[in-house]
């Protein structure tokens, strides 16, 4: 095997270790804009498993789902995302309710449980153990950002990472779906993202501030 | 010829140890646009506190005057442990790194009662605040060092060297990132680099080792900063040869060894580049975060395990 | 064929655009109208031809519509008819803002029409998701209509919990396509009703799967629907909208996810039986009903506590069709068809007591009963309707629904069902009395209903009354027609 070949395949096998550290790293991190760019890393992950399997299928459908992947989630959403947070110049830090150790912390711990959790699946669906605990350990880790964290922007964010949780799912155990579906998926997502953006500009303008752990007046 | 090769080793690092810390500093000072003393300056300072007298305080006891060749000769001793050229170690055996560990731990504690004894406040508060940072970093060091020989399936770090050595470049997994960043960072805390300690400040309030080595002078201080320059220079090889040992002799020969000799001083050139470049892009961390700075390592260095158990 | 299908989604799409380039306010009024008679045109010739159609079904590539899709379409026509009418009333009173213009009110009211109609025409799993998703996209944006700090939080919350709870929700899809394609669907139809519908009594060897799915699906669309405890964005999102949105949101939107479900749960009886679906759903059901009943108690703000009211009816629908019996399926798609109609209302009368007082707030109002006599009379004759007091319609379904619990021998269901209906009554009476009796403490602005208001009103009141007295002919073989769909 060419030595390009063999850093490829290296690569992908230890994709799964990558997006547990991109989880690691977000969980620790202490500005939105690092959260961002992890995020895009991640996508950028998914699109190379994405590309591995047009290559295996020699599927041109697979192929455009990759391509439209890498156009929407790793280059548009972040940049909409940064502008934002370019734009809001208050958004800069994660306020977080848990220090950076505490949420690494509780991070591994739900990475672990995924692998708990994934254990009996994993054999009965014939997919690899590592990724599929990777989709899970998302869609965990995508959840404890939207709790923990307290600005709005943060909590955008972690819906993503738990959308990008459940795609992978999709992507390991089906190979792909319809590829009108996952058009629907992706434009759905950018839809939603921008919308988030507005609405997070309006926080600004009526609220003065981002913190969501202060919009707490309608209640009971 | 093993004998032979282990003394060229241990004297290699002993002479090595200030030179990295005179590398250091010359690239740390280019980037803050200085012209820094020459690379050589660690070995003229050594030199000149030989030459001094060595001043003790009226209030100190015998523990004083024993720390300094205490120390040093278990940082010495210490080094005996870890494959540097040749991937079988002097004193390597079944369970040895727990003997180095503890060989560090007795360092530090010498050095602590050190610090108490001199009589000052600084030397009582570097005590303390080494005693906290050495607690909480003594676990994600053990943590890490168990996770890589879990995965190598040996009790031995030389044994583990040899074992990656054989493997080549297939064997690369999240267990040997997660153990690699979490012994970066104890690695970080045990030597006092920024950013848990700064050990170029003048500030004895914000000092941890410099404070305990504060009242020594002349022959003792030598002894002293010799042991954490070679402190540095022992943790660094570790981390070579537990990550990245290629290059390692693994026969007896002269070439081997010769290309060993060379492997090793590269690796060491980017761990010292990387030193210089992650203190000058990051700030010290104020006392109270460092706990949660060594967390990080704990947590890692628990997931390291559980993957080492994992990928068994 | 294909154009009968996809002409009800392309009118409120043109709509749109069209009343996006309307800039004065009239105009825009009479754009939308024109569309929204098109809009109930092209429903009803759907609804023929499917009459006319042999085997009672028409698709095309990715869309479908059976009777089941029939029913739920004659549902949205009325309320959104409804809606329009009362709208055009209404938007005087909406503060002009750069976006808070009628134009875009009415743009946004057709997206959300386009994307409500287009979940009931899809044919396909995912795209029914997509649709889904959508629909949560337009109406975050007519939530938050107001720009006011309760209107943003309130859409900002929307927004996000409803996104998550569809996140599951297609989770749940992947999970009932991965066990379609490993029981031998082919992978390009394995999200296709029908042929999941014809494929269904083969998924027994992933009938983990098949439970995985339906739960995940449960919990994303039970989002959607406002069940209890997914339920925390509803209060505050009917609450801050503007009175005609609420009335659609109560009205239509519950019942498109609710639609969402009845699909899933179909396949799901046929794969594994109606154990597992039914007891999820029978849980769901119960705990919304008692938790929004006994939380109705508690409200101060009039649409909060209606909000809470469409909680605890989507619960009983939920119980209805989990009891399993042909009663209480009936039952529980009656209920949805007279629940919006009342929910209908109930909110425009609430609209009206906003531009009247200013405030929604319950314990400010006194004396409403002298000063608004028209208005009074609508909450009162709602809150009977609400409560299921007959001759209304809901007093039917609701004792439909009671009748096949005990049919069922689930008593529990029965004496849960009947002690949320007396706390919900008694919560009703309790606010609404402090509201109708006692000194008049404000002055209202006007002197009561506009023309178009009480026209939509007395709409409502008459629609429930004839369903409550005797349904209509034409509305129980539809309903008998969508529950073979189902069965």
């Amino acid at each position: 095997m060419g030595l390009v070949e063999f850093a490829a395949a290296k690569a992908l096998a230890s994709s799964a270790a990558f997006l547990f550290t991109t989880l690691l790293l977000m969980a620790a991190a202490k500005r939105i804009s690092t959260c961002v760019v992890l995020f895009a890393v991640q996508c950028a992950v998914i699109t190379a498993e994405i590309l591995a399997i047009a290559y295996v299928q020699r599927s041109g459908e697979v192929l455009a789902v990759a391509i439209l992947v890498l156009i929407v989630k790793v280059i548009a959403i972040p940049y909409a995302l940064m502008w934002i947070v370019k734009d809001i110049k208050a958004a800069g830090e994660v306020q977080s309710s848990t220090t950076p150790a505490q949420s690494v912390f509780i991070t591994a711990g739900l990475i672990l449980l995924a692998f708990f959790a994934v254990q009996p699946y994993a054999r009965s669906l014939r997919v690899d153990m590592n990724m599929l605990a990777a989709a899970i350990a998302l869609l965990l880790t995508g959840a404890f950002l939207m709790v923990s964290r307290k600005k709005a922007l943060m909590q955008v964010v972690g819906l993503l990472v738990l959308e990008n949780g459940i795609f992978l799912a999709a992507l390991i155990t089906t190979f792909g779906m319809p590829l009108i579906i996952e058009i629907g998926i992706a434009f759905e997502l950018l839809m939603g993202v921008l919308l988030m953006g507005i609405f997070v500009f309006r926080i600004r303008d009526t609220f003065e501030h981002l913190d969501v752990s202060k919009l707490r007046s309608l209640r009971g | 010829m093993r004998i032979a090769i282990s003394v060229v080793q241990a004297v290699l690092l002993l002479l090595l140890a200030p030179l990295v810390r005179g590398v250091i500093s010359r690239i740390k000072a280019r980037m803050q646009n200085r012209r820094g003393a020459s690379v050589l300056r660690p070995y003229q300072e050594l030199l000149k506190l030989f030459r001094k007298e060595d001043l003790v305080p009226a209030t100190a006891s015998m523990v004083f005057r024993l720390v300094p060749p205490l120390v040093f000769s278990a940082t010495l001793v210490a080094t005996l442990f870890v494959p540097v050229l040749h991937d079988s170690a002097l004193l390597g055996m079944s369970g040895d790194f727990i003997l180095l560990v503890a060989f560090l731990a007795i360092s530090r504690f010498f050095l602590m009662l050190g610090g108490m004894d001199g009589g000052s406040a600084f030397g009582g508060m570097g005590a303390s605040r080494e005693a906290l940072v050495s607690t909480l970093a003594e676990a994600p060091l053990l943590l890490g060092l168990v996770a890589v020989l879990i995965f190598t399936h040996t009790t031995s770090l030389s044994t583990a060297a040899h074992w990656e050595l054989l493997q080549g470049f297939s064997q690369i997994t999240a267990v040997q990132a997660l153990a690699l960043v979490a012994l970066a960072i104890v690695a970080i805390a045990e030597t006092g680099r920024i950013p848990v300690d700064n050990p170029t400040t003048h500030l004895e309030l914000t000092m941890i080792h410099e404070a305990m080595i504060l009242e020594y002078s002349g022959p003792s201080l030598a002894l002293l900063e010799w042991a954490s320059a070679l402190k540095l220079t022992l943790i660094s090889a570790l981390l070579i040869g537990l990550f990245a040992p290629w290059g390692m002799a693994a026969g007896m020969s002269l070439v081997a060894v010769s290309i060993g000799l060379l492997a090793f001083l590269l690796k060491l050139g980017a761990i010292v580049v990387a030193i210089a470049l992650l203190e000058s892009g990051m700030a010290k961390l104020r006392m109270y975060l460092v706990p949660d700075f060594l967390g990080v390592a704990m947590a890692l260095g628990i997931l390291a395990i559980f993957f080492a158990g994992m990928t068994r | 064929m294909a154009m009968t299908l996809l002409l009800p989604m392309l009118i409120p799409l043109l709509g749109t655009a069209l009343v996006l380039l309307c800039r004065p306010a009239r105009l825009a009024t009479q754009v939308a109208v024109a569309v929204g008679v098109g809009e109930l045109l092209a429903i009803a010739n759907l609804v023929r031809n499917l009459h006319r159609a042999a085997s009672g079904v028409l698709t095309s590539p990715y869309f479908r519509a059976d009777h089941l899709t029939a029913f739920f379409l004659v549902n949205i026509a009325i309320v959104f008819a409804l809606v329009l009418i009362y709208s055009i009333g209404y938007l005087r009173h909406i503060p002009e803002g750069r976006f808070s213009s009628p134009r875009w009110f009415y743009a946004l009211l057709f997206l959300s029409l386009f994307t409500m109609v287009a979940v009931y025409l899809a044919g396909n799993l995912g795209l029914m998701w997509i649709f889904v998703e959508a629909t949560t996209l337009a109406t975050a944006l007519l939530v938050g209509f107001y720009n006011t700090k309760g209107a943003v939080e309130a859409g900002w919350k929307y927004l996000i919990v409803c996104t998550v709870g569809i996140a599951f929700a297609l989770f749940g899809t992947i999970a009932l396509y991965l066990a379609a394609v490993r029981s031998g669907v082919p992978q390009e139809a394995a999200l296709d009703w029908t042929t999941l519908m014809a494929a269904a009594p083969r998924f027994g060897g992933s009938a983990d799967l098949v439970k995985v799915a339906f739960v995940f699906v449960t919990v994303g669309y039970g989002t959607k629907i406002g069940f209890v405890p997914m339920h925390s964005w509803l209060p505050d999102a009917h609450a801050e909208a503007p009175s005609p949105i609420s009335a659609m949101l109560s009205g239509v939107l519950l019942n498109c996810a609710f639609y969402a479900l009845l699909r899933f749960e179909s396949i799901t009886t046929r794969a594994i039986g109606s154990g597992f679906p039914h007891m999820l759903l029978l849980i769901f059901g119960g705990l919304s009903v008692i938790v929004a009943a006994l939380l109705m108690v508690v409200q101060r703000d009039l649409k909060r506590l209606l909000a809470y009211s469409s909680i605890e009816h989507m619960g009983l629908i939920a119980i209805g069709v989990g009891l399993g019996s042909v009663l209480g399926l009936y039952g529980a798609l009656l209920h949805a068809f007279n629940h919006s109609i009342a929910k209908c209302l109930l909110f425009f009368t609430a609209g009206n007591v906003r531009e009247n007082f200013a405030t929604l707030r319950m314990d400010k109002i006194h004396g409403m009963a002298r000063s608004l006599p028209w208005t009074s009379g609508a909450l009162v004759l709602g809150s009977l309707a609400i409560v299921g007091m007959p001759p209304f319609g809901l007093f039917i379904s609701e004792f439909m629904i009671l009748m096949a619990s005990f049919g069922a021998g689930r008593y529990e269901i029965a004496i849960l069902v009947l002690v949320s209906l007396s706390v919900v009554f008694g919560a009703l009476l309790y606010h609404f009395q402090a509201m109708l009796g006692g000194e008049e403490t404000t002055r209202p602005a006007h002197s009561g209903l506009l023309g178009t208001e009480f026209a939509v009103i007395s709409m409502c009141v008459v629609s429930l009354l004839l369903l409550g007295l005797r349904v209509p002919n034409a509305l129980t073989n539809l309903l008998h027609l969508a529950m073979g769909v189902l069965q």
